[in-house]
């Protein structure tokens, strides 16, 4: 540490009324400063807030090499269900986009979440914009992978509704117990769970994805998981 | 005063962690002593707001944290170094200390200059492009400060920021709190007593919850004077007979 940092043994002296280690401040200012891509600039216009945006592109879930093999796991149910006519895309969606969104921000999935829980910007808008972008993009993927497996319109769209209540899940199961591996395991086993109940009772797994008489069920159970991420990472009231 | 905290506790669960802690302190570099589990940590980490109290009041920087407009407030004007920092191993020096830049909401264009400052001043220059990853623990300690001051804080919260830090470097760091101390509050949790000899100007030792003493170092070492308590040092001696004399 150097609070009196005196560097420059030059051989060339500076005029008086130059402060060499200001000079040196905004050198290394320039030198050392980052350039935020065009998606972190973007986000970042979009938020009004360079903070939020940074927090947003360092995302784990939305770092490259996931998002990768995300569309890796997707390209592979479009082949799936090319070849054996199950629509393992519409199926496999909501539990993929569930880890992601189990992954988007928690604890122990981020080595300086006490650090980052002092600061202005709080972890629930943190966790919100991150687990709305982390929605978005799956959503997004899971839709140009199911055009591309050529399902029937119903099996294409269908997923989106559970797909929301199995990432609310996990999201919930994430920010109450504080673990992302908790928030998986919630949002895997539910969707699983429903799965292998629509087989049971109409004989076709698709059903989970296609029932019209499921889409208020699930947006229901979706909003009742929002509330329980809103109440728990509602700010500390002064006692606890 | 920067800092006012009345009567405040702290619970988890059967474990009481703070228990009925009043003080007060303005600018300068404050020390909080005592043995592990005495509840430094705790009371270190209501101050920070990262947890709020089971019962009392705290005030800082003349804002209610339990107020969220408020609690925003003081957290833009707060740094702190909790006990275990977390890192993001492929961030590089200057990336992590930007990134809590900009999580303190410091205007964009002030950040550049802010970081290379903060680099600067815990003597990273040398690895401001390093990955954190590359880095010894010191090093790493030495990041965490950087963020810590990089918003140049009103008031300053460092919970054992000495570990991992070899003696030439825990001279310089002592040297940088006290010039930190002359325009914020700086609160120094810490069990070695040799730096709050040597950087602060007060101190609380507690002990199973509580303040046992509270003044100078000097008004410390003075209580262990004419007494067999154990101690290498005048101020471990008065440390050691504080300590004895509250739990007799």
């Amino acid at each position: 540490m150097m609070p009196e940092r005196e560097p420059f043994a030059s051989p060339v002296s500076a005029p008086a009324d130059v402060d060499l280690g200001r000079v040196w401040i905004g050198v290394a200012a320039e030198v050392w400063r980052r350039r935020p891509g065009a998606l972190e600039r973007l986000a970042g216009r979009l938020l009004r807030s360079p903070g939020l945006s940074r927090a947003l592109v360092t995302t784990p879930s939305l770092l490259t090499g996931w998002i990768l093999a995300t569309a890796m796991v997707l390209s592979a149910g479009v082949l799936a269900t090319r070849i054996t006519g199950t629509p393992f895309v519409a199926l496999g969606a909501p539990a993929i986009a569930a880890v992601g969104i189990a992954y988007a921000y928690d604890p122990g999935v981020d080595p300086a979440w006490e650090l980052a829980s002092t600061m202005p910007i709080s972890d629930r808008m943190v966790l919100l914009v991150r687990a709305l972008a982390v929605f978005g993009l799956n959503a997004a993927l899971g839709l140009v992978a199911s055009v591309a497996s050529g399902v029937a319109l119903a099996v294409t769209f269908g997923w989106l509704v559970p797909m929301t209540a199995v990432c609310a899940l996990a999201l919930a199961a994430a920010t109450i117990t504080r673990s992302a591996n908790a928030g998986v395991a919630a949002g895997l086993a539910g969707w699983v769970i429903t799965v292998l109940a629509a087989q049971a009772t109409a004989g076709r797994m698709s059903t989970a994805t296609t029932d019209p008489v499921l889409v208020v069920p699930y947006l229901a159970f979706a909003a009742g998981c929002v509330a329980a991420v809103l109440y728990v990472s509602r700010a500390p009231r002064g006692t606890s | 005063m920067n800092v006012e905290i009345t009567e405040v506790t702290r619970r988890f669960g059967k474990t009481q962690a703070v228990a009925g802690v009043t003080m007060q302190t303005g600018a300068g570099v404050f020390g909080l002593l005592g043995p592990n589990g005495a509840g430094k940590t705790s009371l270190l980490r209501m101050m920070a707001t990262v947890i709020p109290p089971t019962s009392g009041q705290i005030r800082l920087l003349g804002r209610d944290p339990s107020a969220y407009p408020q609690r925003r407030q003081i957290r833009r004007r707060l740094g702190y170094v909790p006990q275990q920092l977390g890192y993001y191993p492929r961030f590089t020096v200057v990336e992590f200390v930007e990134y809590f830049a900009l999580l303190k909401e410091m205007p964009a264009g002030e950040v550049p200059r802010a970081v290379a400052t903060a680099v600067e001043r815990v003597g990273l220059g040398e690895q401001a492009k390093a990955q954190l990853r590359t880095l010894s623990g010191g090093m790493l300690r030495r990041v965490g400060i950087a963020q810590a001051i990089v918003n140049e804080p009103e008031l300053l919260l460092l919970d054992e920021p000495t570990a991992g830090l070899d003696p030439e470097q825990r001279v310089t760091f002592r040297a940088l709190l006290r010039e930190l101390g002359q325009r914020a509050t700086v609160i120094v949790s810490t069990h070695l007593v040799e730096d709050v000899g040597a950087a602060c100007g007060e101190v609380a030792l507690m002990d199973r919850g509580r303040i046992v003493f509270q003044g100078t170092p000097d008004e410390l070492t003075a209580r262990g004077e004419g007494t067999t308590a154990a101690g290498d040092a005048p101020l471990e001696r008065g440390y050691s007979a504080v300590l004895a004399q509250a739990r007799s």
